[in-house]
């Protein structure tokens, strides 16, 4: 029988069997979340807006976040246990969790709540009103994205994990704040440890001791996951988390190269902020239909390359922006209005990371190497280091560094990071504060100006050279 | 000249006896002011530490502004100021920077003064939590920082070299340690104020000085009869207390108030430990400073501090607690929402929170708060 709710599941490219399938799972979702046909209908609405949905596998993608959110929502009702891994962390963790046992949800939720109640429903703001008023106020520069797990527990609409993973090798504050929560509810958690403590210069070297003790510390993890919610991951599993993972990532390199063309054929809203962190929060759906998904994706791209269609006219300025918004396509598009063309995102470019034999004794060990070889986890100065490279590799006109002002890693580059790019490779960097968790204080008009200015000084450039 | 103008006078010649001193070829280590550098190491090679804890001025705050954004923690940002404006000279002495790795707001000041600075700086890491890879990890630190030492001075730090800077260390944190108990029994034995001072300086004073001047010190404590006090006993504990930021001592003290013990991660040095001198001194080192060592907010867990604090708050019999951070400290802003009830369960206190961003214009509505809460811990 029809619902209030099927168009929108149905745009979200819901089957018509599977919504039948889904329809219990769907409603009960729906009552804890407190949404009903008013919200569903201006989701639609959200959607058609925001979302390229005449493309099947944006469709896909927007499906799948919301057969994630289900599973998070209704996770303890049906009787699994569950474990929370914050964001960033160590790719494949979470997924080797969920390798591991059909008993288990496995999952990042502000992550999933930021694409679903953000991204579709566009309901963060009360999930956030009520993070401020559970212990993380407004006006201190607190992570948004702890905001909305708080906000999200303290409203009951999530689960209380059996377990969480912290991420302390980047981050302070999500670790502390799955403390606070420790507090409050009692769960076990377990903080994956590390020090940035690289010289600034050091990269790509590193001090062997930095991946000893990371890597000891997402070993551990593995052992108190055991301890406490009886899941036994062993290295085939692990290395099976880690194959997903990459596996995924694999998926959005080759779309990140179909889109790099003149015209760009897709937003980055949809690739980088609806797409890219599907395999990094969700560990079921993304595993069994997020690969196919992204290839659907692919194909559509290539008819639209090969259609010459443009999301923004042929010869816009060709920019690398730092971070889509988790929760608000509207900052890509407003940077798209502003005669941009978004072609690579820091988190999606491939990187020159050049290929290894790895000796490392332990599979943690082989984890944490990847990090410090990769960069993101090693210091600030091998994130501008990376960055300087994708600016060259990609061929952009320019670079949108849109640091998260409450996220203090990230805030601490706000203007090292330009000016290591700009000394590197001679191109513009427009140091752009965002919150790109909450648009309520950085919405994309009040950044308009900005963007708007800097897309005319690349013009300028662009005019001067050719 | 009681002890305390002495200490006061020798600060004030601090600093030219430093730089006579690396006129004659010493060299100068600043470290951060974080408590995790071991003077030990600096002592033992023949260099003079010199802790960089100066702080409060918000003209330093606001400087810092070209090189980072204001989202960073108060103290550090205040260091960028100084470090790059020239305001502060300890920064322009140094032949070593030690930059103990603690937070992601030390790794940022850390950072901008290696990117804008032509500084030689070293920093090691600080693992977040206590246990054998993380003790391990912190002594590795300690092994690189030593043999770093060695290459700036020419100077092998030896057993011998390295056990009798631990033993004049020791004796330092001892009398400190005896000094701050005192007020355990005898509130008014020294005001907080003087106590913050005499702590102050054992970053900055010349090593043996300072311990010669609080053996007597401590001598003169004891000869003094126990001293009366009228208002509520304080505990005061928060984020950084640095040199130079006395506002709420200040405010504290005009309202009447005692504050009758301080616990902070920055700024001041722990006295709590001391160094175990039979064994591997190394390892005794990182025992000392990482493992004994009550965790700073920014451990996760944290809760070995707050329960510390709360120990802290029974032995000393306080009234009341006032927590005082900087702002954007997020470790502590976090911890500041939930221990106020586990305070409240463990001791019946109550909990007064202050934030700072080293601007003057707080000191009104921050008085107000003071005055509220004194006057509650009063009826």
């Amino acid at each position: 029988m029809a619902s209030f709710y099927d168009r929108l599941y149905t745009l979200c490219g819901y089957e018509p069997e599977e919504l039948e399938k889904q329809r219990p799972r769907i409603e009960a979702t729906l009552k804890k979340l407190g949404l009903g046909p008013g919200d569903t209908e201006a989701a639609e609405d959200f959607v058609r807006r925001n979302h390229e949905v005449d493309l099947l596998g944006v469709r896909k993608i927007l499906g799948i976040w919301l057969k994630g959110l289900t599973d998070l929502v209704l996770a303890k009702d049906e009787g699994k246990k569950v474990f929370y891994f914050g964001f960033p962390s160590i790719g494949g963790i979470g997924m080797a969790v969920a390798e591991s046992s059909e008993d288990v949800y496995s999952g990042c939720p502000d992550v999933v709540l930021c694409h679903t109640l953000g991204q579709i429903f566009n309901k963060l703001n009360p999930i956030l009103e009520a993070g401020e008023q559970n212990g993380l106020p407004a006006g201190h520069s607190l992570c948004t994205l702890q905001a909305v797990r708080v906000g999200a527990l303290a409203k009951g609409i999530i689960p209380i994990p059996d377990m969480v993973s912290l991420s302390s090798y980047f981050c302070d504050m999500g670790s502390k704040t799955d403390e606070l929560l420790c507090e409050r509810y009692g769960y076990p958690s377990v903080a994956v440890d590390g020090s940035m403590d690289s010289k600034w210069g050091e990269f790509p070297d590193f001090d062997p001791m930095r991946i000893k003790y990371l890597g000891a510390q997402i070993n551990r993890l593995f052992d108190e996951v055991e301890k406490h919610m009886g899941v036994k991951v062993d290295a085939e599993k692990f290395k099976q988390g880690l194959f997903r993972n990459a596996d995924y990532m694999k998926a959005m390199g080759q779309l990140s190269q179909v889109m790099n063309v003149d015209p760009l054929p897709i937003s980055m809203a949809t690739v980088g902020g609806l797409a890219r962190f599907l395999g990094t929060a969700d560990t079921r759906w993304a595993r069994v239909e997020g690969r196919k998904a992204v290839e659907i994706l692919i194909q559509e791209i290539q008819k639209r390359v090969e259609k010459g269609y443009g999301v923004v006219p042929k010869g816009a300025p060709r920019v690398l922006v730092g971070f889509p918004s988790f929760s608000d396509p509207g900052l890509i598009h407003m940077m798209e209005d502003a005669g941009l063309a978004v072609v690579a995102m820091t988190l999606m470019a491939p990187l020159r990371v050049k290929s290894w034999e790895s000796n490392q004794p332990t599979l943690g060990e082989q984890r944490a190497e990847i990090e410090m070889r990769v960069g993101f986890y090693h210091s600030n100065y091998a994130i501008a280091k990376r960055w300087s490279e994708v600016c060259q590799d990609t061929k952009v006109d320019g670079f949108v560094w849109d640091y998260l002002f409450n996220c203090r890693p990230i805030a601490s580059t706000s203007h090292l990071l330009k000016k290591v790019v700009e000394d590197e490779t001679g191109i513009p960097v427009l140091s752009l504060e965002v919150d790109i968790y909450d648009s309520r204080y950085y919405s994309p008009s009040s950044l308009r100006t900005r963007v708007e200015t800097f897309a005319d000084i690349l013009r300028s450039r662009k005019a001067a050279k050719n | 000249m009681n002890e305390m103008e002495k200490i006061s006078s020798h600060l004030k010649g601090r600093l030219v006896d430093l730089w006579r001193a690396k006129d004659q070829g010493r060299k100068i280590v600043g470290y951060s002011a974080g408590g995790y550098m071991p003077e030990e190491l600096v002592l033992a090679c023949g260099a003079i530490p010199v802790g960089l804890i100066r702080s409060g001025d918000h003209a330093m705050v606001e400087m810092a502004g070209a090189y980072i954004c204001r989202w960073i923690d108060t103290f550090a940002r205040a260091q960028i100021g100084m470090a790059l404006s020239g305001e502060d000279p300890y920064y322009k002495m140094v032949d070593l920077l030690v930059m103990p790795n603690t937070d992601n707001n030390i790794r940022a000041l850390t950072d901008v003064l290696c990117i804008h600075t032509k500084m030689d700086i070293f920093p090691f890491g600080v693992p977040h939590q206590k246990g054998k890879y993380a003790l391990e990890y912190y002594l590795h630190g300690l092994t690189k920082l030593k043999k770093r030492l060695e290459e700036l001075t020419g100077v092998e730090i030896t057993e011998p070299k390295l056990r009798e800077a631990a033993e004049l260390c020791n004796k330092e944190r001892a009398l400190l340690k005896e000094i701050s108990l005192k007020r355990m029994s005898d509130p008014g034995v020294i005001r907080s104020k003087d106590f913050v001072m005499l702590n102050h300086a054992s970053c900055l004073a010349d090593k043996q000085f300072m311990v010669k001047t609080l053996e007597s010190l401590s001598k003169e404590l004891k000869k003094r009869s126990p001293a009366s006090i009228q208002g509520p006993k304080i505990l005061l504990t928060g984020s950084t207390l640095a040199q130079g930021d006395s506002k709420v001592l200040d405010l504290l003290d005009e309202v009447g108030a005692n504050v009758v013990i301080e616990e902070f991660a920055e700024g001041m040095k722990p006295y709590w430990q001391n160094v175990t001198l039979n064994g591997n001194l190394m390892e005794a080192l990182a025992d000392c400073y990482f493992m004994k060592r009550v965790c700073p907010g920014w451990f996760r867990p944290g809760r070995e501090r707050l329960d510390f604090l709360v120990k802290l708050a029974k032995d000393f019999k306080v009234d009341g607690v006032i927590w005082y951070h900087l702002m954007y400290r997020d470790s502590y802003k976090l911890e500041s929402h939930y221990f106020p009830s586990i305070l409240k369960k463990e001791t019946g206190l109550s909990m007064l929170l202050l934030e700072s961003d080293y601007d003057p214009s707080e000191v009104g509505q921050m008085r107000t708060r003071i005055e509220t809460f004194i006057e509650t811990l009063r009826r």
